[in-house]
């Protein structure tokens, strides 16, 4: 019974409520419900009447009709102080706060990217020195001295023997000589190679190499992974292709082909008009490294991969000198 | 590498188009494209009379004029060469001719004239760059003829070859991949020779001394030759490549090479003193001009090819002048041999000279079949292009003949490696294909000779790439399932920098990338004092060291933003520093550090008229931060080393320097007109990142209340900050949680001179219960006697 009149003051309470236009009528509505004399007191006042064994229950759906409809009252008089009551004009099109803004370099973004894709199939992530040994750099992967493939990459000498590794391999064999099978790793880096830097080539870039060793990996897993991968970084619909070329430290080797991801394969300026660009080489681990290592090369295959950072950074983003990546101006970074 | 389809068609037939052909001994290897050489015109591009000329009517600059194209129309074309007139003829395009892939031919007006043409300069034909004019031929000529009939092209294979292939660095090798690839088969040219001369033992006199450099040497002599020009087919064939006819002779050898791949060599036989060839490394202070006119000194792991008393040419790499087959030359020796690619290699860097001929050695050439055919096939052209008659017989040193290898293929490996199975028939096929020679078939095995111009093949897993190659790799499928091999343990480096990248983007700071080589100067100023590592051989001195800390390099950035007028500069980077040590092996020690540098406000120009200089300040509140977000502690110790700091600080942790933070001298960097304070901080991050705990339990969130405490301090102005706060902190009590300082204020007359007041506000809580006042009263009281004891404090 007592219950059924709190419903009906909270309707009368709600239905004032909204009809209310200005202050004033506020004003009245708060005397009629919520004033020392109003709805809700005189309901407490009635509290006397009731059975002691309900009294617990009463008073509780009073309190709470007590606090709704004070809330209920003052959300509505925060909006109206807020839209009508307001003293001063404020001019809310004025701009937020200005907070400087910062940006990742493309490069280490997109090296990002790619571990993170890398790291989802399962590539742990290692790392080696930029000052290298002689022996894994070349010797570990299979480059003879004096072999007219250390020509592929011209090298950096440091006082005192070393050299500035010219790719992130003698990761493969640093992490293999530390590790038994299976390992499965990417790892990035920089790079320098003893080029004239120009447009198109600078000291020194960005590798992610990648290795897998195990008793049964076949070229197919390693097509798999590329192709994995590529699909997770240049979206779903990209071809690849496969051509045989040679790395001392794979063999088989190949060189990695996607379709052009900004024409999509109909030949373009990025793509050079052939539809395709070249992104990575790889190949099935060479025994002789696996011999370096001592692994049993009948007991274990592998592959390997490695991709240049700066080159897909620039096909991405239509760079046209390398250069640029390295300038570090910031009207430049501030695009990332 | 360069071949020509004309040419590849005399060793092999080739049916598919030159796209598929191309895009087959890619896959296969041989990364190719198919290019024209030569000039090639635009079809409808054909000779015309200018009949007429006329000034235009609304454009001071063009002409009208009336063309003659051997169409039943004459044309009315307007053109803006200065140079055209009536009488001339001249290249047109006519309508509908595709000058470049975006420009067709059509019928326009121009200011109004109708014009149905073009009369073409130099470069709208790409015959050159020249647009200062239309092209005018001099003389009377056919016209509505064809201009592409002016010139001739060719199609050619531009092959980029992978270091371990010399064998395909011919038109035989691009020739054996067809026929491998299609089955086709490969066919030498037939050679029979006419020996009518005298015995070559009687007339030369042959002699390897060090067969370690040379284990294979051949000669023919041919006499009484005619030098002269080459046969039109002959320089056609060689300019197709590249190559500029010089004569019959040399072109013939030329010829040869890039035949069958084998670099010969043609001596004028008379210019040999002794009519002898020695093969031998140079001795101490020789010397050798060799056909490019250049006096080269030779140091003694040079292998030469001397006459009876010196030397006349760098064997493998280039021929001496003294004797160079030239226009009086009658009797030629030719030179056909195998140097072992270590020698020629190691030639060819010393002297920096490499030639068609060195590449091919030191990569390796046929020492067998191929020398030998190459002899004779040398032999039978120079006779057929200069006549002459060939002496009896061959010399030929061979003392240790090298045997072809044997090796074998498991056909179950085969499918071990690539993933599919290919089946031991089809492995043969290609493998026969290739010039391998079986000889043992067995169940599972097949061994091969390996022919001994393949220097790239000796054992099994090479065998596979070869029957992969062939045709198989497109047919491996990709996995669409595959196994995962799980790592015992895990990288927590990669993700701990990603973090510390997102922490200064988030501070309003670009990530920059910086050369790690850089000049003496950068180098040996780095903020650790470290000696620096040098290139032995750097790309130039202004890169001939690696940096020794992140600060120097950004300090090159912000110039170059600076320079630019730039300003407004937050940097970070994240990089190895090197240190030269040689108790490392590489003699280098590498520490991956954190650099920042700011020369910036610390929001920017806005509204609110709130804008400070980004200072000292702002760089130990950004470390603050950072440290206490990574749940290190750490003090700053004034560092006085550095004159070119107006305050600078060593960041010590676990009792090691592990960074630096310092605000710069303004005049240090006049010149580049700073509008902010210039202030940086590096920190070994690899170290930190080793000592790093993430938190492994929380702590119990605060039940009881807490209480606030002002108190305002006036004391000298000298006295510091710092040290105020070591004493509240140490003597603060249990309760003390927090201590803010929220004003400085420094006022001469109302604090008195060289007086300033400091704001602090102190948060006490406790853990077990709700503090009382008097407690803290006591604990305030207590506090304020040491500090006036201590620093001469008054209550404010």
């Amino acid at each position: 019974m007592i219950k059924d009149t709190i419903l009906e003051v909270q309707k009368q309470f709600k239905e004032a409520l909204a009809l209310a236009q200005d202050p004033l009528a506020l004003e009245e509505i708060k005397n009629t419900f919520l004033g020392r004399k109003g709805k809700v007191a005189s309901l407490f006042s009635t509290m006397g009447d009731i059975p002691a064994e309900e009294r617990k229950v009463v008073g509780q759906l009073l309190n709470k009709l007590k606090i709704d409809l004070q809330s209920d009252f003052d959300a509505k008089i925060s909006g109206f102080t807020s839209n009508t009551l307001k003293k001063e004009w404020v001019d809310y099109t004025l701009p937020g706060y200005s907070m400087p803004k910062g940006s990742r370099h493309p490069l280490t973004q997109a090296v990002d990217d790619m571990l993170s894709i890398f790291q989802r199939l399962g590539f742990d992530i290692a790392y080696g020195p930029e000052v290298e040994t002689d022996w894994f750099n070349f010797e570990s992967l299979n480059f003879p001295p004096n072999h007219p493939a250390r020509d592929m990459q011209d090298t950096f000498y440091t006082e005192g023997g070393g050299i500035l590794r010219t790719h992130t391999s003698p990761v493969q064999t640093r992490y293999m000589s530390k590790h038994e099978p299976p390992v499965r790793i990417v790892a990035p880096g920089r790079v320098f190679r003893n080029e004239a830097i120009s447009a198109r080539s600078y000291c020194l870039f960005h590798q992610i190499e990648g290795l897998y060793i195990d008793t049964d990996i076949t070229f197919a897993d390693l097509k798999g992974t590329i192709e994995l991968f590529c699909r997770m970084y240049y979206g779903k619909d990209v071809k690849i292709k496969f051509r045989t070329s040679y790395f001392p430290f794979t063999e088989p080797s190949a060189e990695v082909d996607v379709s052009c991801f900004l024409c999509g394969g109909k030949g373009c300026r990025v793509c050079k008009n052939t539809g395709w660009l070249e992104i990575m080489g790889c190949g099935m681990v060479d025994p002789n490294v696996m011999k370096a290592v001592n692994y049993d090369s009948e007991k274990y295959t592998g592959y390997a991969f490695g991709l240049g950072v700066e080159r897909m950074v620039m096909m991405r983003l239509g760079i046209n000198d390398i250069r640029l990546l390295f300038e570090n101006d910031v009207e430049f970074l501030r695009q990332f | 590498m360069i071949v020509s389809i004309d040419w590849l068609k005399d060793y092999i037939d080739i049916d598919m188009s030159l796209d598929d052909l191309a895009e087959k001994l890619t896959i296969a290897g041989l990364e190719c494209v198919v290019k024209e050489v030569g000039k090639s015109i635009p079809e409808g591009v054909v000779v015309g009379k200018v009949l007429e000329r006329k000034a235009h009517p609304n454009a001071e600059s063009l002409s009208v004029c009336k063309v003659d194209v051997g169409g039943e129309d004459i044309l009315n074309i307007v053109c803006g060469a200065p140079n055209v007139d009536a009488g001339q003829f001249v290249p047109v395009a006519t309508l509908g001719t595709q000058l470049t892939p975006d420009f067709q031919i059509k019928a326009v007006k121009l200011r109004g004239e109708p014009s149905v043409g073009m009369i073409c300069a130099e470069d709208e034909l790409g015959l050159g760059n020249d647009h200062s004019g239309i092209i005018v031929l001099e003389g009377e000529h056919e016209i509505g003829k064809p201009f592409g009939d002016y010139f001739t092209s060719s199609k050619i294979l531009d092959i980029d070859i992978t270091a371990n292939r010399p064998d395909a660095m011919s038109h035989w090798g691009v020739a054996r991949e067809i026929a491998a690839i299609t089955g086709k088969e490969f066919k030498k040219i037939p050679i029979s020779l006419d020996e009518q001369g005298p015995s070559i033992n009687d007339i030369a006199n042959i002699n390897i001394e060090s067969t370690d450099g040379c284990p294979r040497y051949t000669a023919r002599v041919v006499q009484n030759v005619k030098i002269g020009p080459s046969p039109k087919w002959m320089v056609d064939r060689l300019e197709a490549l590249g190559l500029r006819s010089i004569n019959n002779v040399v072109d013939a050898s030329n010829y040869v090479l890039m035949e069958t791949g084998h670099p010969l060599h043609a001596f004028d036989f008379d210019k040999l003193k002794g009519h002898a060839v020695n093969v031998r490394f140079a001795h101490k202070d020789e010397k050798l001009t060799t056909i490019d006119h250049k006096e080269r000194e030779l140091s003694q792991d040079m292998l030469l090819i001397c006459d009876g008393e010196e030397a006349v040419a760098l064997a493998g790499i280039m021929g001496g002048t003294q004797s160079e087959v030239s226009d009086d030359t009658v009797n030629v020796l030719i030179e056909s041999a195998y140097f072992t690619p270590a020698a020629i290699r190691k030639g060819s860097k010393q002297q920096q000279l490499s030639t068609d001929a060195s590449k091919r050695f030191e990569r390796g050439t046929d020492p067998n079949e191929t020398l030998i055919y190459a002899q004779d096939r040398l032999a039978s052209l120079i006779m057929e292009l200069a006549g002459g008659t060939l002496a009896k017989g061959l010399i030929d040193i061979y003392p240790e003949p090298i045997e072809p290898l044997t090796a074998s293929l498991r056909i179950d490996h085969v499918k071990r490696v690539t993933g599919i199975d290919i089946s031991k028939d089809d492995c043969k096929l290609t493998l026969e294909r290739l010039e391998f020679d079986v000889i043992k078939d067995e169940d599972n095995t097949l061994t091969v000779k390996i022919p001994t111009f393949r220097p790239d093949v000796e054992r099994e897993i090479d065998l596979i790439e070869e029957v992969l190659r062939i045709n198989n790799l497109d047919k491996i499928p990709s996995m669409s399932r595959m196994t995962i091999s799980v790592a015992e343990e895990y990288d927590k480096f990669h993700p701990f920098l990603t973090g510390l990248r997102n922490f200064f983007v988030g501070y309003g700071m670009h990530e920059a990338v910086n050369n790690s080589l850089v000049n003496e100067t950068v180098a040996t100023s780095g903020i650790w004092g470290y000696t620096p590592l040098k290139i032995l051989n750097p790309l130039s001195a202004e890169m001939n060291m690696l940096r020794t800390d992140m600060v120097q390099p950004l300090l090159g950035s912000l110039r170059s933003n600076a320079l630019k007028k730039r300003n407004n500069i937050r940097l970070f980077e994240l990089a190895n520093v090197i240190e030269k040590n040689d108790f490392s092996e590489t003699h280098a020690v590498e520490h991956y550090n954190l650099g920042v540098l700011c020369s910036a406000p610390v929001w920017g120009l806005n509204w609110t008229g709130e804008d400070k200089p980004a200072d000292i300040f702002y760089m130990k509140g950004i470390l603050e931060h950072l440290l206490a977000s990574l749940n290190f502690n750490y003090k700053l110790k004034e560092n006085t080393n550095r004159d070119e700091f107006e305050i600078l600080y060593d960041i010590v942790v676990k009792k090691a320097v592990i960074g630096k933070i310092g605000q710069y001298k303004m005049e240090q960097f006049e010149k580049l007109q700073l509008q902010y304070p210039l202030v940086v901080m590096e920190l070994q991050v690899g170290k930190l990142f080793n000592w790093y705990n993430p938190k492994k339990q929380y702590d119990p969130v605060p039940q009881f209340p807490s209480i606030f405490r002002d108190m305002s301090l006036v004391m000298d102005k000298t006295s510091k900050a710092a040290g105020i706060f070591n004493e509240i902190k140490q003597n603060g009590g249990k309760y003390l949680v927090d201590l803010v300082l929220y004003d400085v204020y420094i006022d001469d007359e109302k604090l008195g001179k060289d007086k300033k007041a400091l704001s602090l506000r102190l948060e006490f809580r406790s853990d077990e219960k709700t503090l009382k006042d008097e407690v803290i009263d006591d604990v305030m009281n207590k506090l304020f006697e040491r500090l006036k004891n201590q620093y001469g404090a008054q209550l404010r």
